[in-house]
């Protein structure tokens, strides 16, 4: 397992109306790029520590490593390219996952056979297929991005602030207007609150008027 | 045979529908607003807040909760692709245990979980769907446009599925060849079918279908 760079903090926001945090972070810096991309996350309900997903046939996991003032550190490795040896799944997925390994036919698995034969017949799991339009921005010496996020086919956006200095982080969150008790929500819990895997937060009506 | 003549929010004999979902609908939703007659003004928009409750083991039942009120429908017959559903059963919160274990929980073709209370509020019934592990709440949110195309009543819709956005269009009528040809004059002729029970498994990944674009 190789890791890929030094774990940065992030803070990310989803919903259909951010767009004032939007509108800020467009007016205080310019677009950098644009990249369409599509991954497969893998979702239990039980499972907080571990995003899961595959991009290109590749298997990676970000590890939630600390928590500190409200942002949240992740740390990511490779697991692997597909077709993905029976025992890295068993040893590596599923204690990821949270859940109990079921009985592995093959050596290795190809994506497909993976999905079909492993993931869909599994009733504590979920998958969401997730195709992404990331925009990228740097600001205050962050990394930041907006992004229109199809999950399952659904629409919803993201902006997200992240850099491996906490501080400036949080001091960037501040020049985009975004208050301090506005919930840091990662990509797994966005996609099982869709999915109802978690519960939505307790004020979700009130929040949509 | 005379055809009914339908008006939008008038209770007519059952209908037939087509609907789907996807991301899109720009052109159909064009189309729809320069080929629609007048619509009353209480049909322009609507905004609602609802409740689907979906389970695995079902795809005939339709069940939902707006305004502490439940409405279940079942699916009757598909007829050149158009589907007729009809009303099985309305109920409001708070409800009687005895209504929802002989009604309700067999709508949703899983184990009846048991029931200790005489009277269940809207939350308890919640917190029930939410302990059964093949059942699942649904939020769901609408802002509708209506219209009324060569006599089937039409709309266009922002739908968010848990916070979620898709687009929904449909048109539905007593008269199959006015949905037919609805659907030829909105070209939309390659679009599944999709009602709302499927759309919502499909986002929430109940299905691992996909919706029309």
């Amino acid at each position: 397992m190789v890791q890929e760079s030094n774990p940065r903090f992030e803070f990310r926001i989803f919903g259909i109306n951010i767009e004032k945090a939007i509108e800020s972070l467009e007016k205080l810096t310019p677009r950098l790029q644009t990249r369409n991309m599509n991954s497969i996350y893998l979702l239990t309900a039980g499972n907080t520590k571990n995003n899961i997903k595959i991009r290109d046939g590749i298997m990676d996991i970000k590890v939630l490593e600390h928590e500190v003032d409200g942002l949240e550190q992740w740390n990511p490795y490779l697991v692997g390219e597909f077709p993905l040896k029976s025992d890295v799944i068993k040893t590596v997925v599923f204690p990821a996952l949270g859940i109990v390994c079921p009985v592995m036919e093959r050596e290795q698995y190809t994506l497909n056979q993976f999905l079909d034969e492993v993931i869909s017949i599994d009733p504590d799991l979920s998958v969401a297929f997730v195709k992404k339009t990331r925009h990228g921005y740097m600001l205050n010496n962050c990394i930041a991005e907006i992004a229109e996020v199809l999950v399952n086919g659904a629409l919803i956006y993201t902006l997200c602030v992240e850099s491996e200095d906490a501080a400036q982080v949080l001091a960037t969150k501040k020049m985009l207007g975004i208050c301090s008790d506005v919930e840091n929500v990662n990509y797994p819990l966005a996609l099982k609150r869709i999915m109802g895997l978690s519960s939505l937060p307790k004020n979700y009506w009130d929040s949509r008027d | 045979m005379t055809k009914e003549q339908l008006e939008i929010g008038a209770i007519s004999k059952p209908r037939f529908e087509f609907r789907t979902f996807g991301k899109e609908f720009d052109d159909a939703a064009f189309l729809m607003s320069r080929l629609s007659v007048p619509v009353p003004e209480k049909v322009w928009e609507r905004f609602s807040e609802e409740i689907y409750i979906v389970s695995k083991t079902n795809d005939i039942n339709n069940t939902k909760i707006r305004d502490g009120k439940m409405d279940i429908k079942t699916f009757v017959q598909s007829v050149d692709g158009l589907e007729q559903w009809n009303p099985l059963m309305k109920g409001e919160f708070p409800m009687q245990a005895d209504m929802l274990q002989k009604e309700v929980f067999p709508a949703f073709m899983v184990e009846m979980p048991q029931l200790t209370k005489g009277v269940y509020t809207l939350e308890e019934f919640l917190d029930i769907v939410h302990n059964h592990a093949d059942l699942q709440a649904v939020r769901v949110e609408k802002e509708r446009f209506g219209y009324m195309v060569n006599d089937t009543i039409c709309e266009y819709a922002n739908v968010w599925i848990n916070g979620a956005m898709v687009v929904s269009v449909n048109s539905e009528s007593t008269e199959v060849e006015d949905i037919k040809k609805t659907i030829t004059d909105l070209k939309l002729e390659d679009a599944e079918n999709i009602n709302y029970l499927q759309a919502i498994k499909r986002v929430i990944g109940m299905s691992n279908k996909k919706l029309a674009n």
